[in-house]
């Protein structure tokens, strides 16, 4: 048991410092970005540190720092809404409440078949354009990816024995709360919970990249945030623009770079909360 | 159940989302700020009649193919001849963006990928769909020209968003080690261990049990490609639905965006009715005795 604690530990302390500097980043963004500089154009990480300029001058750590603060919470409260769903579905399966159940599957089959990137287009354009930010989108990305999370954490719980689990630990004297939130939640459905939770906190930021990607080759406002901030995806447009020729490949380093360091997290996530 | 419904659902919660909204259906539709001739809009659609007389009068008209007028992606293009004109492309991108996928899992299934190799597919599948698009449009622009999108350049265009649908995004990933996994899973099971003693091949017995799980996977993996469809087409330049919803949706133009879910919901909806009729048939071929199964006598 201690040496599977050990083996979890590094993963465990890679995503607390993954998490806690996205966290640091999103906290310490600038309102606004520095107003454009021409003399220090195309400055690289080593005589603008720590990223370089962009092709107005303006600090790349800036965007960066702007796209966490877009991203974090959004991306988290994503995460959460499928983790809690997700455990719903986990705790209905072993309560046996065939009706609840079956309401739940009728629930994945059809918002399970639906197109996801489709009803996200969809939702961003009927959203007043006060509420364009990247919190509603995600959030009903969560909600279009929760029946994969709630399929597979009811089939975890009924692979446990469902209601005959949870029956024989009655049998055992332990209380519903230590049955329900311990034994099944804690102990049994909490990989596949933190796994799917993680993933689809990874897909939201994913998602906003995308999203502002193409709404800034097009010259056009994005859905996911306010047209004064910057999202990750102005750094990959601008280390687009070096594979053409500008000299701008460490913006496309650094996007890179915070792609990356995403996917690392919600990977360092998932394997910190694996079963023992 | 899902198959039937999809195509009245999808068009019913829009419907029901722009009526819950704060404010004017028609002023959410078309933005006052960005949009002129809110009032004409409103009249034109029926806006002002409620929402079930919206619902049922669209939903009426659909079934004629009569998706009224683009007026801000192509304005007065008929919605339909752009969606007509769109379909095609996309259809070919999905297609050929389920042959590597396909040859995954058909790889998978017959063991000739080591299992060493998941963890490179599985990395390859954290890869975002954007930043792959990215790569390619930039291999095409360098070589053609950004305005590249006819003859071999738009075929190139095509061949690389299939082959960034087939990849990126855990989809290859999805598809090895989810058709190994249900494979391995089934190889557990008494009958085959039987089978395997009584000389018979393993895949003959497994394939029409496991079948129902993999064309489920199947259908899933069909999705997330239409869905990724969006992404790939708008960076890559594809004229495709993806990207006319995306036009859409960027220029509030709700009879193109309204038509493209409809039909997206309506090629979701065929691919539900396909996985039951798939499943009907190997329900039916299971309960006959499969050829090379050794009979008791």
């Amino acid at each position: 048991m201690r040496g599977q604690r050990a083996a979890r530990l590094p993963w465990i302390i890679l995503a607390v410092a993954l998490l806690g500097g996205l966290l640091v980043g999103a906290a310490m963004a600038p309102e606004f970005v520095s107003t454009p500089n021409l003399d220090g154009r195309y400055l690289g990480p080593l005589q603008a540190p720590p990223m370089g300029t962009d092709d107005r001058g303006i600090g790349l750590h800036e965007y960066a720092m702007q796209g966490a603060a877009i991203v974090v919470l959004p991306a988290i409260a994503s995460g959460a809404l499928v983790m809690l769903l997700a455990t719903l579905a986990g705790l209905v399966r072993c309560s046996g409440n065939t009706t609840i159940d079956g309401i739940i599957q009728v629930f994945s089959e059809l918002v399970g078949s639906l197109p996801r990137l489709v009803v996200i287009l969809v939702v961003a354009l009927l959203l007043p354009q006060d509420w364009k930010v990247l919190l509603p989108i995600g959030l009903a990305w969560a909600i279009l990816a929760a029946p994969g999370a709630m399929d597979e954490a009811a089939t975890t719980a009924g692979r446990l024995g469902g209601a005959r689990f949870v029956e024989a630990l009655r049998a055992h004297g332990f209380s519903a709360p230590r049955i329900y939130l311990y034994h099944v939640v804690g102990l049994n459905l909490r990989p596949v919970i933190v796994r799917q939770g993680a993933e689809v906190a990874m897909q939201v930021v994913f998602l906003e990249i995308a999203l502002s990607y193409l709404a800034v080759s097009q010259n056009e406002p994005s859905f996911t945030h306010s047209d004064g901030t910057y999202s990750w995806a102005t750094l990959l447009y601008q280390g687009y623009t070096a594979l053409l020729g500008e000299e701008l490949m460490h913006a496309m380093v650094f996007g890179l770079l915070l792609v990356a360091a995403v996917a690392v997290a919600a990977q360092s996530v998932r394997f910190a909360a694996r079963a023992r | 159940m899902a198959a039937l419904a999809l195509p009245f659902l999808v068009p019913a919660v829009i419907t029901g989302v722009l009526w819950i909204l704060p404010g004017d259906p028609a002023s959410i539709i078309c933005p006052p700020s960005i949009c002129s001739g809110t009032e004409e809009l409103a009249a034109r659609w029926g806006l002002d009649k409620g929402p079930v007389s919206f619902y049922f009068t669209w939903l009426g008209n659909a079934a004629t193919l009569e998706f009224g007028n683009s007026w801000r992606v192509a304005q007065g293009y008929p919605v339909y001849d752009l969606l007509a004109e769109s379909l095609p492309t996309t259809a070919v991108l999905c297609v050929l963006a389920m042959l590597p996928m396909m040859a995954g899992a058909t790889a998978a299934a017959l063991g000739w990928i080591p299992r060493r190799l998941d963890a490179l597919w599985q990395a390859l599948g954290l890869v975002p769909a954007v930043i792959l698009a990215l790569v390619c449009a930039a291999i095409v622009q360098i070589n053609y020209g950004a305005l590249s999108h006819d003859g071999w350049p738009g075929m190139l265009r095509v061949l690389f968003g299939a082959l960034v649908l087939g990849v990126a995004d855990g989809a290859l990933a999805g598809a090895i080690v989810g058709t190994r996994s249900t494979l391995e899973e089934e190889l557990k099971q008494r009958y085959v261990q039987i089978a395997v003693l009584r000389g018979e091949s393993v895949l003959s017995n497994t394939l029409p049990n496991v079948l129902p799980s993999l064309i489920g996977q199947f259908r899933a993996r069909v999705l997330h490609v239409m869905s990724g469809a969006v992404i790939v087409e708008v960076v890559l330049g594809i004229p495709g639905l993806g990207e006319l919803l995306w036009e859409g949706t960027l220029q509030q133009d709700f009879g193109v965006v309204l038509t493209a879910a409809f039909a997206f919901a309506l090629l979701s909806a065929a691919l539900l009715l396909i996985q039951a009729l798939c499943e009907i048939g190997v329900a039916t071929h299971v309960r006959r005795a499969p050829r090379g199964v050794v009979g008791a006598s």
